[in-house]
């Protein structure tokens, strides 16, 4: 029992990065209908991000303000990351056939991720261990980490926040609106170009959040991981429901915990392809994911 | 097909002929390669550019190929000649059974499922199923196809043997443009409700695209495996269907000659930039970008018909 609970809080922490990265995938299908496969190396860039800045700030800051200015520096600079990614790659090809901007998407994601390899080379890098104490409690015999907790707590928050943000204000409504048909939502007088920079600043803003995350969890970053990472919130999206917002949130975490679960019980190895089995069951049985509306077909 | 299209054809395919004369073995390795990459690519376009599935699990049937020549040389001690029909029918077959719950689904969810797809079979090859795929590094050794006692072993042998490929994958397509099926895909890319009410079986056709492709792409696995006499999982693992989904789409989907340059340009551009190693993948996402941008249906679209522009013109 206390192995459940153990994969329970490691596959919830897990969960809850995988979904902070799957609302970024999730708002701008939800907005452009567009699969954004730079998103995952937008996330690997703010983890490299977040590593320099630890770097620079620490020892002039306390570990509080530390870990604050962090997270501030790396979620504006992803941000602008995400803006001009949007005004460059996606904007001019908004009235192209779908499948271009998808082209296009994959294109920002070798220039980001080829990029990164430049700047910081091909060789993993390491968070440095002391950017979070490193604090363990146990209830009941079940570790959880300062790390941990932290996690949960900031992504909750963040959660919270975005719910209030889409249903409670006029931006957010604007967002949904823009969601179920553009055309209309112009002709109701709302500012379709602000609505998707704005999706694509949260959305970065949140990746931006799963990325340092990563960093200070796994400790290791490298290259590549946008895709693997990437990938799975991805996933975790589409099971949910794509372009559905709590449907990020819930599919990130059973994802999480069905990873985590898997690693625990069956095998390593083989968590990746049962991760990916699961997708092609739930794509079967239930084409749209868990919280997804279907769409009738018009005629 | 009319004239203009014949001389260029021919002056095409006489190109490749001769081309092999004037480079060295490791261009004739380049070009063997690019010839492989070209047959898959021009099966991918068979389901994404004509029958319009964003299929991004090529690489799987290709690996099929590749990998059941390989395993029933290596492990079962087959001749190669033996293994090639197994090569085609095998991808076959499993193209039929992995499309066939999943061809209902619209693009993007189909998309998702054909990499889920990719994925667990790179695992499988990679955790060494059944003891037979030879885990991560893969199986290398595989013997030379012979043929009447001529031996394949050459790269020049192995170029116009791809060549010879090449020629039948062209010849195949053709004729899949200019026959019922090929008619019925497009119909069913251009508005499936629409050519379901005119009576075409669209989850027939649909399934006939995935199958013809995979035999295709399974055949050029088999001459991947003999040109590098060895197969990994890395050859045929997600990235690599998403280059092939790529080269259709820079090139222009259902464009014959739209694919070729897509994969001159994704994959023979890149050798000749070699020397930049690390900074080519950055300028050729910029590229990738911009040519989406000026020419959204691709660099080389394709045209049906004589339609007037003014109809054409969106």
């Amino acid at each position: 029992m206390e192995i459940f609970f153990q994969q329970l809080v490691n596959g919830l922490t897990i969960g809850s990065i995988y979904a902070l990265v799957a609302l970024g995938y999730t708002m701008v299908y939800g907005v452009l209908k567009l699969i954004n496969f730079a998103h995952g190396d937008l996330v690997a860039l703010s983890a490299y991000i977040g590593l320099v800045t630890v770097m620079q700030l620490m020892g002039a800051l306390s570990p509080v303000l530390l870990i604050i200015a962090t997270f501030i520096i790396t979620m504006i600079l992803t941000s602008l990351g995400g803006l001009i990614l949007e005004r460059a790659a996606y904007r001019p090809l908004r009235k192209a056939p779908r499948l271009s901007a998808v082209v296009s998407a994959l294109g920002a994601s070798m220039i980001i991720e080829n990029g990164i390899m430049l700047i910081w080379g091909p060789m993993p890098r390491i968070f440095p261990a002391s950017a979070v104490p490193n604090a363990n409690y146990n209830i009941h015999g079940v570790y959880i980490s300062l790390m941990q907790v932290l996690v949960l707590v900031i992504s909750f928050i963040l959660m919270v926040a975005l719910y209030l943000f889409v249903n409670r204000t006029k931006l957010g409504t604007a967002m949904r609106a823009c969601a179920i048909d553009q055309d209309a939502a112009r002709l109701m007088g709302i500012d379709v170009n602000k609505v998707i920079v704005t999706t694509f600043i949260i959305g970065s803003a949140l990746g931006a959040v799963g990325g340092l995350f990563i960093g200070m969890y796994y400790r290791g970053i490298y290259f590549n991981m946008g895709w693997i990472y990437g990938l799975n919130a991805f996933v975790a999206a589409i099971i949910g429901g794509i372009g559905n917002i709590p449907g990020a949130m819930l599919g990130g975490m059973l994802l999480g915990i069905f990873n985590a679960f898997i690693a625990g019980y069956v095998s390593s190895s083989w968590s990746l392809a049962l991760t990916y089995v699961l997708l092609i069951v739930i794509m079967i049985l239930r084409p749209t994911g868990i919280l997804g509306e279907r769409v009738a077909e018009k005629v | 097909m009319n004239t203009k299209n014949i001389v260029y054809y021919g002056i095409f395919l006489f190109s490749l002929i001769i081309l092999p004369f004037f480079l060295n073995s490791d261009w004739v390795s380049v070009m063997t390669t690019f010839i492989i990459y070209s047959i898959v690519s021009l099966s991918q376009d068979i389901v994404l550019g004509r029958a319009g599935m964003f299929d991004m699990g090529h690489a799987i049937f290709f690996g099929l190929g590749a990998y059941s020549t390989a395993i029933l040389n290596m492990v079962y001690g087959w001749p190669i000649l033996a293994t090639i029909p197994i090569a085609i029918i095998l991808p076959i077959v499993a193209s039929i059974i992995l499309a066939a719950p999943i061809i209902h689904l619209r693009g993007d969810y189909l998309l998702v499922t054909t990499i889920g797809f990719n994925i667990v079979f790179t695992q499988a090859l990679k955790n060494n199923v059944f003891g037979i795929t030879g885990g991560p590094n893969g199986i290398f050794g595989v013997e030379p196809l012979k043929i009447l006692g001529f031996v394949f072993s050459s790269q020049l042998s192995i170029y116009y043997l791809a060549f010879f490929i090449l020629l039948l994958t062209l010849i195949v397509i053709h004729n899949l443009e200019t026959s019922k099926p090929g008619r019925a895909l497009h119909y069913l890319n251009l508005d499936s409700l629409a050519s379901e009410c005119i009576g075409i079986n669209t989850r027939f056709y649909r399934l006939y695209s995935f199958a013809l492709s995979a035999a295709l792409a399974g055949l050029a696995g088999v001459v991947f495996t003999l040109q590098f006499s060895a197969v990994s999982p890395g050859a045929f693992n997600f990235i690599q269907s998403v280059l092939f989904f790529t080269i259709v789409l820079v090139g222009g989907p259902s464009s014959i000659p739209g694919v070729l340059l897509g994969t001159f340009f994704m994959f023979v551009v890149p050798e000749i930039f070699r020397q930049f190693a690390e900074a080519r993948y950055l300028v050729f996402g910029v590229a990738m970008i911009l040519i989406m941008i000026w020419r959204p249906k691709g660099i080389w679209p394709v045209k049906f018909g004589r339609i007037p522009n003014y109809l054409t013109k969106e």
